[in-house]
């Protein structure tokens, strides 16, 4: 490239075949044709269908508590429902582990949502207070 | 008031690991990602403002937990409650003011900051220089095909989507992330070219996962800051950053997830790819463009 091929400072061309700014601030899409503005909404939509599902999928993995429940104490019985002979010790302290895991993050939930519970209520109750005041002024 | 560093990098360019050791330097500051250069007023951050992708409330996790941290000593929900009252509070401010109220409070320490999201668009980066006519800046390069491949893996390429890093073939559109390697570095070396040579250093992510010691002593010497043993060997330690952790229930991020779910740095060496062969998010055997291989080559692999 010779020197005069070479943009001025601060200029340098971009290579996307979308200019402007990302999509959340509005991109200048008037280079695109009308086909290719198809195939970039069509793969905007596909993208967050996608998202959506796994979305899904993931809540409801969490959601199914019995199905949880069963995986969880898995462990302790063998295909018959009986206990197995010999649990191996690994498994069932890592077991123990993660529900005493789960356990403290259960709880510490429950106390953060009591809390905030608390503090809706004095609000709620403070301006209840506040309105039957003046309602009787 | 210490003139701040900026990392300038398109993400997943090893600046996460990267500010949290330079953060660690006795002298410094390493913030979590403010995104406070995204927009103009700080109000700004809290307005969606289209309702095209994605959500936004995460952008704003860096900066409850830095004012938290900074004003209130640690990170609990009460202290992010104290910091959303703080950000109320200044609303209708600047987010230059509020950038200079923070470094203010830190001050002497150097603020070290990295928001991946200033080089989307050159105007953030603009604010930046406005703010802070005497700041620092590191440009931070990746590999090509290392980066490309870090954003395809992470929430199924969402942030080359994000910036409309769009290649479109006969019949379907596709996510090609190496339009936004391109872009984002070109929007760096747009905004650094008004920024005196003595305030700005480029070098490789490689180079210093390959070797720590050797290139951070060297960006300490530019900085103008100690660069001896103790400060090289707490540099070494980016887990013991306050923000090297998931932060409390109303304020989880601030920073890459894979980060915060294992910042510890584990010397390794880095492979760099080849520039010629085909990529490998795309099926169709094609390679990278000739224009990224060329700004790859300028920029040293």
């Amino acid at each position: 490239m010779s020197d005069s091929d070479t943009p001025p400072l601060g200029q340098r061309p971009k290579l996307g075949p979308i200019d402007g700014k990302p999509v959340t601030t509005h991109p200048d899409l008037s280079r695109l044709s009308p086909a290719q503005r198809g195939l970039r909404d069509a793969l905007l939509r596909e993208f967050k269908a996608r998202k959506a599902k796994k979305f899904v999928e993931k809540q409801v993995h969490y959601i199914n508590g019995n199905r949880q429940v069963a995986e969880s104490i898995k462990i302790l019985f063998d295909e018959h429902g009986q206990p197995p002979a010999n649990a191996p010790i690994e498994d069932i302290i890592e077991e123990r582990r993660q529900l005493e895991y789960q356990v403290r993050w259960f709880e510490a939930m429950l106390l953060e949502l009591q809390t905030r519970l608390l503090r809706v209520r004095e609000i709620e109750a403070l301006a209840l207070d506040v309105l039957e005041r003046s309602e009787r002024e | 008031m210490a003139a701040p560093l900026f990392l300038l990098a398109p993400p997943r360019s090893y600046t996460s690991l990267m500010n949290a050791m330079l953060g660690q330097h006795p002298q410094c500051f390493g913030l979590p990602e403010l995104c406070l250069f995204n927009v103009e007023r700080l109000v700004d951050l809290w307005v969606r403002s289209t309702d095209e992708m994605g959500s936004e409330a995460k952008t704003r996790h860096g900066l409850l937990r830095a004012v938290a941290e900074i004003y209130g000593g640690e990170q609990t929900m009460d202290s992010v409650r104290m910091a959303n009252h703080w950000c109320a509070a200044r609303q209708n401010l600047s987010t230059g003011q509020i950038y200079r109220e923070l470094v203010d409070k830190i001050d002497p320490l150097i603020a070290v900051e990295k928001s991946p999201a200033y080089t989307v668009d050159i105007q953030r980066l603009l604010r930046i220089r406005e703010t802070f006519p005497d700041a620092r800046y590191l440009h931070l390069t990746r590999h090509p095909v290392g980066q490309c491949k870090s954003v395809m893996s992470l929430y199924d390429g969402t942030f080359a989507l994000f910036v409309n890093s769009i290649d479109f073939l006969e019949d379907r559109a596709i996510v090609e992330p190496q339009f936004a390697w391109y872009d984002l570095n070109i929007n760096i070396l747009n905004f650094l070219d008004t920024i005196p040579a003595e305030r700005q250093m480029r070098i490789r992510g490689e180079d210093v996962m390959n070797d720590p010691p050797k290139f951070l002593g060297m960006i300490c010497r530019w900085l103008g800051i100690r660069d001896d043993a103790d400060a090289l060997d707490e540099m070494m330690h980016p887990e013991r950053s306050p923000f090297a952790c998931f932060g409390p229930l109303d304020a989880l991020f601030g920073n890459d997830p894979n980060f915060l779910s294992g910042p510890t740095f584990r010397p390794h060496k880095v492979k760099v790819p080849s520039l010629d062969k085909p990529v490998p998010w795309r099926e169709d055997g094609q390679s990278l463009k000739p224009e990224v291989v060329e700004l790859a080559r300028e920029f040293g692999y």
